[in-house]
């Protein structure tokens, strides 16, 4: 009757829920540093900042401007002499195609029925670029000696260098943890709703997975896609990384199924699927939420550690993980500033992450039973 | 009676308040005082949120330390000895010893990792420091002594090989194993059935008068008070509202709160037209008279049907093994018949199979064998399609108004949504005209349309959870415990309000309880079920009066009948 | 019992059925002709001629499935595409420095875990649980990469504690020289997220009716925890070790190749940097095969502390 009167909505459970949320300092102190890095990540991405991060701006691994510029000589001991930890990857420098004569001698061995379809250099691309950047880079005029937060081996701006990691390591890592929890929570609403060969069906579906350890299955994939780049991380982590979110959401599911809220929707005639995403899913959303928000921290090192080891993003993309890569050499010359930044930055991302995951937790709990 | 200086614990000025974030605080209880005399049960009475719970864990020093504060002038004195300003080793060295404490889940209060033997030492070495040996057989004595049989073996069972009752007494060992001198009952028959709560609270009774110890007995139930108290304290939101000795609360109590706890319920021998419910004493209307006119129950046998019931059953299963399967026969063999407008009882303990047989006649469940006659037509047999038109008119009020509206839907959404699953009404504004109607007629105010579950108490989510069932215009209704989860004075207020509807819309109620005597007020028919099988089944006075099947009487005599004068003095000492 | 054992086997044949088709999917189809993947490494035309009749690549699907399980049941998954040796003898010979570092890794983490965890349950709500709970957030947004640079760079590398890296020939050196840093390594990065986890379990616990019943009993605080919450919280902890025995055979990837130790993790990275299959897929699927085991021994385990779990 009185629909247009202005009526009193009253607070629902996630309002409850914010409201709660904003009594928590922490929470909301990390909540602003996590907004802080989303929004440079939109930045970045975007080309509003860092979009010259690889214009080689300073010298050859420019210390940081507090510490003044490298007495060139004091570093030279320990420069000459380290023996490198690992085996050096190809020289980028260099720029010699690894493929190159592999693939020659694949293309002349190869039947010539077979001749027609070309077999492309994957690294070709890049190695051009990296070429072109290398001719261009000689002949810049004026190198700085000092950079805010140094340089890297090529001069770089090693801030610059951060933000366009951010930006990859988040991406990989928000991304991939969507798409686990879009299958955690689809795989897990169906099995712990309908139990039964369905629930049978996912369950062996879940154990496959989780009989073979989490890192092994992603090098796994790795190494027969045998490409690189953001996407094939994404799917990756994706792909392998539902599988606790799904054994919670089945968990919930299984629990909400029986609650007498679902059996008086059954009593009112409401379908399956309208008491499987209508009723019971806002219910269960707060574990979706954070389950997601542990994800994207687990992917992040994930990435950090693939891209690390040369499995990760492609070899033209910077992430937290190919600058440890490089910075791990750095170290060995007392250049301490990539490696410092890539923590910092991954720390301070992290933390905030974990930190407002106990927060939404906390608030989320859903008390008023 | 006794002298008063015979007086072993007296609480004065008790406050406690629990912080509940940075800013808030409640205070649980507001400065109360009482005193528990020496070999006699005093009894603390109250419903949820009285504060009675909080008040035995402040005597055995057990508030959480965390959030919860104690008043500057709060005293639990125990012979000479503020329990508050205790040391926390001597308080220690009370507890379990001199003070014991029983508690209301008894699953969940015993260890499940280590065997009922190995908890009843403990305490015997902690406390009495007996040796190994000696601690085995003086546990065996005292599990004797409860009740359990062949202790010898017993002793070295698991709680969950136990039942609950025998998880009870084993609680009960392990409180007296130090010949206590104040035994705290908190709740301990609330979550067991009726002849099983009998048989926990004859047991108390004998220990207290055997022992000669006193016992603080902590219930909301007034009739398990009569049977078993000597003094009563009425609690209320943290307050006392009376306290006295047992004969003069029941006979002539002088707090409208009080009157109001035992005239709300129920009660086997008189069947008003409509129970006083709170408000009628609290605001001193004219209480309903004794003598008014009483309701008559029963059938007469020419009724017309609305649902028959035939040879109904229902089994789960379990998997065993690799391809095994073993069978649980939840109901078997349920036969009824629904009157128009009636009310069927549905009796029985935990396990009976009651709920099963509501939620199969609705096919909640799906049977697994039987019919369900619903205007002639097999319901059970109907393809879902076709059964959605007759599922709607039967509908069902579950026990748990906590969890039986979708916290995250508004009350509006909650009733329009059967409307517009159905098409009920031609348009929104129609639907939401009926639903403004609804919760006029529930006694709701409209402004609940907008408000979500949260907000409202268990009886006012039982009345929308009710509205929510009136909304498809049913013909039957199941109530499944459905004022079981209430508290006394609010389930007065639900029967009535079920009693009201019934009157107006002549639907026919299946009224599933565990309790006898709610059934008796509600029900024409009532059918006492056991282990998923009829009993018995007569109409409801009948049953009352003359039960014929044995475990019907069984049932029958083990219902707390509250006061019912004065009881034969304690034995004599020596 | 050993029925129970042996139904528990026989239940996990369809996991396992399902490991080795996810295995033989990705490889086969997913990975596609091993001649364009072996391009680089291996340039003799008739090497790779032999593996592909090895592996049956121009057979129709099913055989080449039946070659796989064959290869499993039998344990011979041939030679390595890049080092020719017999898979069976990389594991033999890498398993052992794996086991050397992590064992004494796990042992180590899982005690000091508990007792922090104990600890800090103990001192719910205080000061010092506050700290270390904020020092584990903390510690554990660092990358497992960063300790272990800093480490090996300022242990050893600067200060000269321990070696850099490298591997001996007799075990007391290899256990007492060169698997110490990379255990403390270990440790202290599995310390933060453990702590925290356990600290959930024994809390849990605490809230427990049970451990009212044992207060109002008159027990001491300490017997509460030590006898009544750690009996009961012992089960999940059980449940977090034995998902970590795995684990524990493919090896701690990155510290054994930061400290050039020759375990399966190292041998994994580098069969995956070579496209080495036949390394890849024994490996996968019989850390599969290992998974099942410890879950059944996991069981069993539960039953010793569990009354109430009952093996039918």
């Amino acid at each position: 009757m009185t629909t247009a009167t202005s009526h009193a909505e009253s607070p629902g459970l996630w309002v409850l829920a914010w409201r709660r949320f904003r009594h928590d300092r922490v929470g909301l102190v990390s909540f602003d540093i996590v907004l802080f890095f989303v929004a440079l990540m939109a930045a970045s991405w975007t080309g509003l900042i860092a979009s010259d991060w690889a214009r080689e701006v300073g010298v050859s691994n420019a210390p940081p401007t507090f510490t003044g510029p490298k007495v060139a000589s004091a570093r030279l001991e320990h420069a000459a002499a380290p023996e490198p930890l690992r085996r050096d990857k190809s020289d980028e420098s260099a720029a010699v195609d690894p493929l190159a004569g592999v693939l020659a001698e694949i293309r002349a061995s190869r039947p010539p029925a077979a001749a027609d379809t070309e077999i492309v250099d994957p690294l070709a691309d890049v190695l051009a670029e990296i070429r072109g950047r290398s001719g261009s880079a000689s002949a810049d005029e004026t190198r700085a000696a000092t950079l805010i937060f140094g340089g890297d081996k090529w001069g770089r701006d090693v801030l610059k260098k951060t933000i366009k990691g951010t930006e990859t390591s988040m991406f990989v890592g928000l991304a991939a943890a969507a798409l686990a929890a879009l299958l955690g929570t689809v795989f897990g609403a169906l099995a712990g709703y309908y139990g039964r060969w369905i629930d049978d069906f996912f369950n062996w579906f879940y154990s496959v997975f989780t009989s073979i350890p989490y890192l092994l299955l992603i090098l796994s994939i790795a190494a027969v896609l045998n490409q690189k780049g953001t996407m094939t991380v994404i799917l990756i982590l994706g792909l392998t990384g539902w599988t606790g979110i799904f054994r919670l959401i089945r968990a919930e599911y299984m629990k909400h199924k029986v609650r007498e809220y679902v059996q008086a929707a059954d009593a009112i005639g409401a379908s399956h699927m309208r008491r499987m995403f209508v009723h019971i899913f806002p219910n269960v959303s707060h574990v979706v939420l954070v389950q997601l928000s542990l994800h994207v921290v687990l992917f992040i090192k994930s990435e950090v550690v693939l891209s690390f080891l040369g499995f990760g993003v492609g070899v033209d993309t910077v992430s937290w993980g190919s600058m440890l890569n490089e910075a791990q050499t750095e170290l060995l010359l007392g250049n301490w500033w990539q490696l410092a930044a890539a923590t910092a930055a991954m720390a301070m991302l992290v933390t905030a992450f974990g930190l407002l995951t106990d927060a939404w937790r906390d608030a989320l709990d859903p008390k008023l039973k | 009676m006794k002298p008063v200086h015979d007086i072993l614990v007296s609480i004065r000025d008790l406050r406690v308040s629990f912080r509940l974030d940075r800013t808030t605080a409640f205070e649980a209880v507001k400065g109360i005082g009482f005193d528990i005399p020496v070999d006699s049960t005093v009894a603390l009475v109250g419903e949820s949120g009285s504060g009675k719970s909080v008040t035995a864990l402040a005597i055995l020093g057990l508030l959480p330390k965390e959030n919860s504060t104690l008043g500057p002038d709060s005293r639990i004195l125990y012979r000479d000895r503020n329990l508050l300003q205790l040391a926390h080793g001597e308080m220690r060295k009370l507890r379990g010893c001199d003070i014991s404490m029983i508690f209301q889940e008894p699953m969940s209060s015993l260890n499940p990792l280590f065997t009922v033997g190995f908890q009843l030492i403990e305490v015997l070495a902690e406390h009495v420091g007996l040796g190994s040996r000696q601690a085995r057989t003086r546990a065996i004595e005292l599990l004797r002594e409860v009740g359990i049989p062949e202790p010898e073996t017993k002793i070295d069972a698991y709680p969950f090989q136990l039942s609950g009752g025998q998880q009870q007494r084993v609680m009960i060992a392990m409180a007296i194993a130090c010949e206590p001198k104040l035994l705290i009952a908190d709740e301990p028959t609330t979550a067991l059935d009726v002849t099983i709560q009998k048989q926990i609270l004859d047991l108390i009774a004998e220990v207290q008068k055997r022992r000669r110890m006193s016992v603080l007995f902590i219930t909301h139930d007034l009739a398990v008070v009569g049977e078993i108290a000597d003094h009563v304290v009425v609690m209320r939101d943290g307050e006392i509202r009376e306290q006295g000795p047992v004969q003069r609360i029941f006979e002539a109590p002088q707090d409208s709160y009080t009157q109001a706890l035992l005239l709300c319920r129920p009660q086997l021998a008189r069947r008003p037209r409509r129970l006083p419910v709170i408000d009628d004493f609290l605001n001193r209307a004219p209480a309903a008279a004794p003598d008014a006119p009483e309701r008559s129950r029963g059938l007469r046998g020419d009724e017309a049907i609305v649902i028959e019931v035939r040879h109904l059953g229902k089994s789960f299963y379990s998997r065993e093994g690799l391809f095994g399967k073993r069978e649980f026969k939840a109901v078997s063999d349920v036969s009824f018949k629904l009157a128009k407008g009636k009310t069927l009882g549905l009796v029985g303990e935990s396990g009976s199979g009651k709920t099963t047989v509501g939620l199969t006649v609705m096919r909640l469940h799906e049977a697994s064998s039987g019919q369900v006659l619903f205007e002639g037509k097999d319901l059970l047999a109907m393809p879902p399609g076709v059964a959605m038109q007759y599922k709607r008119r039967i509908q069902i009020v579950f026990q748990n108004p906590y969890s039986s509206l979708n916290p995250r839907f508004t009350i509006g959404q909650i009733l329009m949504e059967p409307m517009q699953i159905h098409r009920l009404g031609s348009d929104e504004q129609e639907r939401r005209n009926m639903a403004d109607a609804l919760l006029e007629k529930v006694g709701l105010p409209g402004t609940s349309f907008f408000k979500y579950p949260h907000e409202f108490s268990g009886g006012q989510r039982q009345r929308i959870a009710i509205a929510r069932c009136l909304t498809m215009k049913p013909d039957v209704l199941i109530c499944d415990e459905s004022v079981s989860a209430l508290d006394v004075s609010v389930q007065a207020q639900v029967l009535n309000l079920l009693q009201d509807l019934q009157d107006e819309y002549g639907m026919s109620y299946i009224f599933i309880s565990h309790d006898l005597a709610v059934v008796k007020y509600m029900a024409d028919q009532v059918m006492v079920m056991n282990e998923g099988e009829i009993v018995e089944i007569a109409n409801s006075d009948e049953i009352y009066l003359r039960p014929q099947h044995p475990y019907t009487k069984k049932l029958l005599s083990s219902i707390p009948r509250g006061w019912r004068g004065p009881r034969e003095s304690p034995i004599a000492p020596g | 019992m050993l029925a129970y054992v042996v139904r528990r086997l026989w239940q996990t044949v369809p996991t396992l059925l399902g490991v080795v088709l996810l295995v033989f999917f990705l490889f086969t189809w997913v990975g596609g002709d091993p001649a364009y993947l072996l391009a680089g490494k291996i340039s003799n035309p008739e090497q790779i001629d032999n593996i592909r009749r090895q592996l049956g690549i121009d057979q129709p699907i099913y055989v080449q499935l039946w070659i796989f399980i064959k290869q499993i049941v039998s344990g011979d998954f041939g030679v390595s595409w890049a080092t020719n040796e017999q898979v069976s003898d990389i594991f033999l010979t890498r398993l052992g420095p794996s086991l050397t570092v992590l064992v004494p890794l796990l042992v180590v983490d899982t005690l000091l875990a508990i007792a922090a965890a104990m600890l800090v349950a103990y001192l719910r709500g205080s000061l010092t649980d506050r700290m270390v709970m904020i020092g584990c957030t903390v510690g554990q947004s660092i990358s497992i990469l960063v300790y272990i640079i800093v480490f090996q760079y300022l242990l050893a590398y600067r200060l000269g504690w321990f070696p850099v890296q490298g591997w001996g020939n007799s075990f007391a050196e290899n256990l007492f020289t060169f698997s110490l840093l990379p255990i403390i390594v270990g440790v202290i990065v599995s310390l933060a997220p453990d702590t925290r986890l356990y600290r959930t379990f024994f809390l849990d616990e605490i809230n427990q009716d049970y451990v009212r019943t044992a207060r109002a009993k008159g027990m001491s605080e300490t017997r509460v925890i030590w006898v009544h919450v750690m009996r009961n919280a012992s089960i999940p902890i059980i449940t977090n070790v034995m998902i970590q025995l795995p684990g524990l055979l493919v090896g701690a990837f990155l510290i054994e190749r930061f400290f050039s130790i020759p375990g399966i993790g190292r041998e994994v990275l580098l069969a995956v940097e070579r496209s080495d299959f036949p390394v890849i897929k024994a490996v996968t699927v019989y850390v599969a095969i290992a998974t099942m085991i410890t879950n059944l021994l996991a069981d069993l385990l539960y039953k010793a502390v569990d009354p109430r779990v009952q093996l039918k």
